[in-house]
């Protein structure tokens, strides 16, 4: 039986609920309770939520390393606690340790064998991912040698190595510089527009908001809120306007407007460039001297 | 619930390689390997230490480290530490035929010629009887060696020398070497030397000279100057006919 | 928008899946210091029994033997079991188990690429003892072949042939070989249970002593399994307490061939076989064991 209006969902969770029983006590932990939940194909999935909330579980369960309690993950229809689900997924766990005694290099090949790649297509791919995140320079280099936001890279670049049609990132971005982090970010867009469905966790907010499309926000392991972001943060009733060179006639006459059509003004001001935006471009405007060591 | 899944496949499995083990241990019986009697007396003659080690899979180790203490112990002829020692190295190398074979040596020639020459025993009786204990040293530790060893030629033959040197005792001296020459890998003296001893014994002339009959017509490799002295002593002694005898 | 393709089939078990894995396990190996300080110090070991007492020539080569395949045997172990010991858990730890296993890779492969890895380290490192031990008894051998000749120079022909005779058979010996091959055969063994305690134990530390207890015990297993199979007048609790020893833990007595070997006795070829078919019936089990635990492991 098919169903051409209803398309598999890249992620499927249906009354997932992971009980983790705590050693020599009578009693347990719920991790996740009776999740449900859908990212369907060509979205940006952000899972929000404080440390502690069952983000990580529940990425976790998606990808079987951790079986559910209860319930059903399915990636593309298939079944998660099946290896085969596993062909079109590609995974960055959460600050992630490489093998330290590889290259980077090295670790995309074995990587790459992993997802049954090998000779010449091996080869071809791990040039590419190398070149995407941008560590062409640093490829003879032993991962015990990298930065934190490079490690984080290699990690993107092991995640793409089959070209999966599915990215799971756990914090994608937790402990790296703002710069690195907007690459990643930049990234994860450039993804998007190649039709590659990605999931991801964060407890920064800032960040989901400018590249999610929907997010779900877990907290003790139950989905509070679930929803488009335009749909979870538009305020109806509320329009903002922003004008540059405005004499202070202008502004006067449009409070009037305002007045005369019963709306009301509530906050005006100068808009702030955001800290991070700030430093973004003080960082940018140096001499990059540490381009290639 | 898993756990005693998998305690109990354990247990399973050791139920199923039981008969193969059982088997693989009566294979190295037969073999005569690791013919070690790991008993409380053993325990307390090498220690927890050295005890424990021999029970790992060290023993031959063990058995080394003895065996260099003894060699210490033979150069300051401490005689009775010898044989505390040579005791535990063959209990625990009962397959290492050099051990029993130094054991006896050590016993049956050294030691009982420090004791015949012992200054501290003024009466030659005395040093007589501790000379014999030892060969009797010498020629228990070539007794048990062979009941571990039955297959190897040099234990017999060792005995062997031990009744021909020590107690003069041809018969039993021919008896060991022809046993020893019985044997694959045993040296080719041995059956001449089993003749030779078959010689001297008193009723046994005429199986003697056949046996040097055939060796002498065996080749001219045989033909060496003691088996031609005691085939030409026997002929005189047997009276055979002068066309059957040797040529001069 | 990009879906996997629906014809795309998944292989159940792939080879190179799981020499990927055993290759990089192998290279992880390696590049850790504790192996080379181990090899170092057995090849040390070896080499140093040229130094060995100096007594009869029999005696010399009997003690060089033991020395040697009784260091063999030891760093063969110990080598196994620490190697074996630390991959589970750092591989957790450092969460590189994840991204290995959030690839299309079974966890028997994953096992069994990590047990590969281990026993290639395992049987590169006994070839290079092994080389050594023969370099060192080669060595040992010509000069007293050559010492011998001196002294026989006025003997008979016939005898100094059968000196050297001698001297050749006390060194050289087919059946170093069947001992040598048995040395890795338990080593192996040791390796896969460790595997397997691995998968449930909270600690790499708890793994080692655990392996250390099982040594001895192994070793001690076909006392208790005599004892047990022979004897009626024992109690309830005896005899419970034998079987348990018994059916737990592996018979490591049956690999112990290097002490009859240096002994000069011969290992016939079907009690060789049988000794390897034995250890292979171990290691396959173990490693269905390990993977039983690990299947279902909430990483």
């Amino acid at each position: 039986m098919d169903y051409p209006a209803a398309p598999i969902p890249a992620v499927a969770l249906t009354g997932v609920t992971k009980i983790f029983p705590v050693p020599f006590q009578r009693r347990s932990v719920v991790a996740v309770r009776d999740l449900n939940l859908a990212v369907a194909v060509g979205q940006i999935y952000g899972l929000l939520g404080p440390n502690g909330s069952g983000k990580s579980t529940t990425l976790k369960i998606i990808l079987g390393l951790v079986p559910p309690t209860r319930g059903q993950a399915r990636i593309f229809g298939r079944d998660s606690d099946r290896v085969a689900s596993r062909e079109s997924v590609g995974f960055l766990p959460e600050s992630p340790y490489f093998y330290k005694f590889l290259t980077g290099e090295e670790t995309l090949r074995f990587y790459g064998k992993l997802c049954g790649l090998r000779g010449a297509a091996l080869k071809s791919r791990v040039e590419e991912m190398l070149a995407l995140v941008g560590l062409t320079s640093a490829r003879t280099r032993r991962l015990a040698g990298y930065s934190k936001g490079m490690l984080q890279r290699i990690g993107l670049a092991q995640a793409l190595i089959q070209e999966p049609s599915l990215l799971v990132l756990d914090e994608p971005t937790a402990g790296v510089d703002p710069a690195g982090a907007r690459e990643i970010r930049d990234l994860i867009l450039e993804l998007k527009t190649r039709g590659i469905t990605v999931l991801l966790s964060s407890h920064l907010l800032g960040q989901v908001q400018e590249i999610c499309d929907r997010v779900g926000i877990l907290a003790n392991g139950v989905l509070v809120r679930e929803g488009a972001l335009s749909e979870l943060l538009g305020v109806e009733n509320q329009t903002q306007l922003l004008l540059e060179n405005a004499p202070p006639n202008l502004l006067e006459a449009i409070d009037d407007l305002a007045a005369r059509s019963g709306a009301r003004v509530i906050e005006r001001g100068r808009p702030r460039t955001s800290l991070e935006q700030l430093f973004l471009e003080a960082t940018e405007a140096a001499p990059d001297e540490s381009a290639d060591e | 619930m898993r756990a005693v899944a998998v305690i109990l496949s354990v247990l399973l499995f050791g139920a199923a390689r039981l008969p193969m083990e059982h088997a693989l241990a009566e294979t190295h019986r037969q073999l005569h390997f690791r013919a070690v009697d790991f008993n409380l007396d053993l325990r307390e003659q090498l220690g927890q230490l050295g005890f424990v080690a021999a029970l790992s899979g060290f023993r031959s180790l063990v058995a080394d480290a003895l065996f260099i203490q003894a060699h210490v112990a033979w150069e300051r002829t401490e005689w009775g530490r010898v044989l505390f020692l040579f005791r535990q190295i063959t209990t625990l190398q009962p397959r290492a035929v050099l051990f029993w074979d130094m054991a006896a040596w050590h016993m049956a020639w050294n030691a009982s010629t420090a004791a015949m020459n012992d200054p501290a025993q003024p009466r030659l009786a005395l040093r007589v009887k501790t000379a014999r204990e030892y060969f009797q040293l010498g020629k228990d530790f070539l007794e048990r060696g062979i009941k571990n060893n039955p297959e190897r030629p040099e234990l017999y033959e060792a005995l062997a020398r031990l009744y021909r040197d020590k107690y003069e005792d041809h018969e039993h001296a021919s008896e060991f070497f022809a046993k020893a020459a019985a044997l694959p890998g045993a040296h080719r003296y041995t059956r001449r030397f089993a003749a030779y001893e078959l010689a001297q014994c008193a009723g046994r002339e005429r199986e003697a000279y056949a046996q040097l009959r055939a060796l002498y017509d065996s080749g001219e490799q045989e033909r060496l100057p003691t088996l031609l002295r005691h085939l030409k002593e026997l002929e005189i002694k047997l009276d055979i006919r002068p066309d059957q005898r040797i040529p001069d | 928008m990009k879906v996997p393709m629906n014809d795309f089939r998944h292989r159940v078990f792939s080879f190179s899946r799981m020499t990927a894995i055993a290759g990089n396990t192998f290279t992880g190996l390696t590049r850790l210091k504790t192996f080379y300080v181990l090899l170092l110090f057995a090849l040390l070991l070896i080499g140093s029994s040229v130094f060995m007492a100096r007594m009869t020539f029999q005696q010399e080569f009997q003690v060089l033997k033991d020395i040697a395949l009784g260091a063999m045997s030891i760093f063969t172990s110990l080598l196994a079991v620490i190697a074996t010991a630390r991959l589970l858990p750092q591989d957790i730890e450092d969460r590189t188990a994840y991204t290995v296993l959030a690839k299309p890779v079974s966890r028997f492969e994953y096992l069994a690429g990590k047990l590969l890895g281990v026993l290639l380290l395992v049987a590169l490192s006994l070839l290079a003892m092994s080389a050594l031990f023969f370099a060192v008894l080669l060595f040992r051998e010509q000069s007293v072949l050559n010492e011998t000749s001196r002294q026989m120079a006025a003997a008979p022909a016939e005898q100094s042939a059968e000196a050297l005779r001698l001297v050749r058979a006390s060194a050289f010996n087919v059946n170093l070989f069947s001992g040598i091959a048995v040395i890795y055969v338990k080593g192996c063994l040791l390796a896969a249970l460790t595997l397997f305690v691995s998968t449930f134990a909270t600690s790499t530390i708890f793994t080692t002593i655990v392996m250390a207890f099982v040594y001895f015990i192994g070793h001690l297993q076909p006392i208790a399994r005599e004892y047990w199979l022979q004897t009626n007048s024992a109690g309830m609790f005896t005899k419970t307490f034998l079987a348990l020893v018994v059916l737990l833990f592996p018979d490591l007595q049956s690999f112990n061939l290097t002490d009859d070997v240096v002994a000069g006795n011969a290992i016939p070829t079907a009690l060789l076989l049988k000794t390897i078919a034995m250890g292979v019936f171990y290691c396959g089990f173990y490693l269905a064991l390990a993977w039983t635990v690990f299947f279902r492991k909430e990483l």
